[in-house]
């Protein structure tokens, strides 16, 4: 009789520890193409495409929203292929992070996917690389700043916070970071042309003339 | 100060120590601060807003390759102290660190070899980049001044 008592002790211990801690977890509800690649790379955790998903040739970018190279990238080759090749239909491109540079960076990373839950991510994508500052880790990038962030393009707060606040897209962030590690990424920006015949590795933030001689030679 | 500079490198040995280090550095610099890449074509780049970079990392270079190879001849020919040398030395070495641990391939090794003490490393270097070079080419011009002013005296140049 008190051997059934020990066990059903321990049994419903198990049970009470179990339920406590999935509820105490933030649940991370995943609403993505988990099949999604591009190559050989995993982007169901990445960003949303950018441009036509059909696209014969995928620009996989890996990046760190604290990187200066990223930034100057984004303002100074991105631009011409946009409009030159995203927005005629010939690439699309996906964001993947590498969130490495300091404390705000995974973070930063969580929020633009929080963003995404209210279909804003590529605007607030483009609003943490207009608003980077030199310093790593100096506050431009901390909470109270991408929640600022968020609020300047309209969010709905409440969804926005309680997603940033409860760390549900950290796991995500970490997925993106260990492909970038799995494919030898070595630094931000990164990237992988990806064609219909094959794909091609870029490291740095390389001017458009590069990126047009690889992305002709694809399409 | 230009006799100084002949009478150092109108020796061969010291102008092809001079190239060695100005060429290497240079080169290694302006590929880790991403101005040059070699693959995968060979292509130079200078974005706008990093000109200043671009001007502090060739001074740097320049610095060093006369800085360096002076001390080395006050060291061989006059066989003076090496206590000059140290300040060419450093200040080479801490300017070529500023930059080089960013977003590129030594960071991220650096970051994931050492982890939080590497990412605060790095997070230094970054951060304070600019202020660090310029700090190591006061370094350079001050031991430069200094050591043409000692190879005045010992060498006995006319004013």
């Amino acid at each position: 009789m008190n051997k059934l008592v020990i066990v059903g002790v321990v049994v419903v211990a198990i049970i009470a520890g179990i339920a406590a801690s999935i509820s105490s977890s933030p649940t991370e509800t995943v609403n993505l193409d988990m099949g999604r690649t591009h190559g050989i790379i995993s982007t169901a955790m990445g960003s949303p495409i950018l441009g036509n998903p059909s696209a014969p040739v995928t620009i996989v970018e890996f990046g760190d929203y604290q990187c200066h190279q990223c930034y100057n990238w984004f303002h100074n080759t991105k631009p011409a292929i946009v409009s030159t090749y995203i927005e005629t239909g010939k690439a699309n491109l996906v964001f993947v992070d590498l969130a490495f540079l300091g404390r705000d960076s995974p973070k930063a990373a969580q929020a633009s996917y929080c963003a995404e839950d209210q279909e804003m991510y590529w605007q607030y994508h483009d609003i943490l690389y207009n608003s980077q500052e030199p310093k790593i880790d100096g506050g431009w990038a901390n909470t109270e700043r991408l929640k600022a962030f968020a609020f300047s393009l309209g969010l709905d707060m409440e969804l926005f916070e309680s997603c940033l606040d409860s760390g549900k897209y950290s796991k995500r962030v970490q997925y993106n970071i260990q492909q970038a590690r799995d494919h030898g990424v070595r630094g931000t920006p990164g990237f992988f042309i990806v064609g219909p015949d094959g794909q091609e590795q870029l490291g740095g933030a390389q001017p458009f003339s590069v990126f047009k001689q690889v992305l002709d030679s694809m399409i | 100060m230009i006799q100084t500079i002949k009478l150092v490198f109108s020796n061969f040995m010291y102008a092809v120590l001079a190239c060695a280090i100005f060429v290497p550095m240079l080169i290694g610099l302006l590929i880790l601060s991403e101005y040059i890449f070699l693959e995968p074509y060979v292509v130079s780049h200078l974005p706008s807003g990093t000109e200043f970079g671009f001007a502090l990392i060739v001074i740097l270079s320049a610095l060093s390759a006369l800085v360096i190879p002076m001390n080395v001849f006050r060291i061989n020919i006059l066989k003076s102290s090496k206590q000059k040398m140290s300040g060419g030395i450093f200040g080479s070495i801490i300017g070529a660190a500023a930059g080089a641990c960013s977003c590129g391939p030594v960071g991220f090794a650096v970051i994931s070899t050492f982890g939080s003490v590497g990412a605060t490393a790095t997070a230094f270097l970054t951060n304070y980049e600019m202020p660090i070079r310029i700090l190591a080419i006061t370094i350079l011009a001050v031991t430069y001044f200094t050591t043409v002013k000692s190879l005045k005296v010992e060498c006995k140049i006319n004013q």
